[in-house]
């Protein structure tokens, strides 16, 4: 057995050397085609298949590839998206800080920028809280102003914050005349949300849609001649003593970000400080 | 027999000047029938070793078109060389396959490079060693341990389902 075992490494290695001799005597070429007769149509069909699983794992990796560049370019997308927001965001957020430093430094009174922080819009109550409050001296009852008109008055004076009643509250009453002609009268906050100025039906009978209201500088506690709003409608109740008019506010009070704290009282008209028209 | 004959020369020699591109990393490729024929020795004794070495490296010599019988020569002696030591050795571990692989591609190389240098072979055996055959004997280690647990991984779970 054991001889048998070594015999047939000796016809092998035989083998090889005679192959290796008649190579050397320049018999190579017949004893390699012989091999090439099994081994080329084997290596074709080897070929083929190998190619052809290459093809599948190459298509497979390909894909993955892509997928994977696919999600890259998804995230980059939002990645920018979210960029191109934040730009937005600062630069509207600089232009309306540009406005509201001209409108500071061409007002004749002295004035406290400060942002809004939190907003109550819930009906009941319509307020702002601006990040101002005892310890920047900001006293109660005063006027809070946008460059476009006026938002209300500081009502709640907090250490660092202030609650700002705005016009729409229910419960706001502000003294307000129609530049055009003017007309005295309150203009009141409703629940709904929206303005009305009531005024002496005597008085108010030249008034007109599109007509603008300013302060009227009543009582001291707002300056004179800041934007309210503009009349949109005029509900004249015929023999009744007074009348209403619905306006459209001169400020956007669910958009204002920024405001003006007025400190000082001046006597004179604000009305030419601030966009014509309201 | 002729089922583990037709497994070496698909697996070993035809299989290697398709495949093994293939599986080139960093420019080294693996010696696939030198793998093949050293796994079934190790399970076909001396007898088979042989054989199966000299099949699959004549194939090879063939595939490559060098010197016919250079590696069916070096590779019948590996085959009846481990298939005799095979039932002497602990090799079902990855710790001895790897290093087991690498000593016999090594050992493989220097009997060729040996054989060659008959027929006026230019090439230093240095060089060689450091660029071909060493790069080329650690693939074959890694190759050869995960071409084992591959194969024990399917005969425990034909076990278990029989």
């Amino acid at each position: 057995m054991k001889a048998r075992k070594y015999a047939l490494l000796l016809v092998l290695v035989a083998v090889s050397l005679l192959l290796l001799t008649l190579q050397s005597r320049g018999y190579g070429s017949r004893a390699g085609d012989l091999v090439a007769v099994v081994t080329t149509p084997l290596q074709a069909g080897y070929a083929r298949v190998t190619r052809g699983a290459l093809a599948v794992w190459t298509t497979y990796l390909d894909w993955k590839n892509v997928r994977a560049e696919n999600r890259r370019l998804r995230a980059e997308i939002e990645r920018l998206r979210v960029e191109a927001l934040r730009v937005s965001e600062t630069d509207d957020e600089n232009r309306r800080l540009r406005t509201l430093l001209a409108l500071q430094e061409r007002l004749p009174l002295t004035t406290l920028a400060g942002e809004i922080i939190a907003r109550e819009w819930g009906g009941w109550v319509r307020a702002l809280t601006v990040n101002r409050g005892r310890a920047d001296r900001v006293a109660r009852m005063t006027a809070v102003i946008s460059p476009f008109g006026l938002v209300g008055r500081i009502v709640d004076v907090r250490p660092g914050s202030a609650i700002v009643q705005v016009l729409t509250d229910p419960a706001s009453t502000v003294g307000a005349h129609v530049v055009r002609t003017r007309t005295p009268g309150i203009v009141e906050g409703e629940p709904r949300g929206t303005l009305r100025f009531k005024y002496l039906a005597r008085d108010g009978t030249a008034l007109q849609v599109g007509d603008v209201l300013v302060t009227s500088g009543q009582g001291g506690l707002f300056p004179r001649g800041i934007p309210i709003g503009r009349v949109r409608a005029i509900d004249d109740r015929g023999a009744a003593l007074f009348n209403y008019a619905a306006l459209d506010p001169a400020v956007d009070f669910g958009r204002v970000d920024e405001v003006l704290v007025v400190t000082g009282r001046p006597s004179q008209d604000l009305t030419a400080y601030f966009p014509p028209g309201g | 027999m002729r089922a583990l004959l037709a497994l070496t020369v698909f697996g070993g020699g035809v299989a290697h000047a398709t495949l093994a591109p293939a599986l080139r990393v960093a420019g080294v490729t693996p010696d696939l029938p030198l793998i093949v024929v050293v796994l079934l020795a190790l399970r076909r004794g001396p007898e088979f070793g042989a054989v199966a070495g000299f099949v699959a490296g004549l194939l090879q010599d063939a595939a490559g078109g060098g010197l016919l019988g250079v590696q069916a020569l070096t590779k019948a002696l590996i085959g009846f060389a481990i298939g005799a030591a095979g039932s002497r050795l602990a090799v079902t571990q990855p710790l001895v396959q790897v290093p087991g692989l690498v000593l016999l591609t090594v050992a493989e190389a220097l009997v060729r490079f040996a054989l060659l240098k008959l027929f006026r072979f230019p090439a230093p055996l240095g060089e060689l060693l450091a660029w071909v055959v060493l790069p080329q004997a650690l693939y074959n280690g890694f190759l050869g341990a995960l071409l084992v647990l591959a194969l024990s991984w399917i005969e425990l779970t034909r076990a278990r389902s029989t």
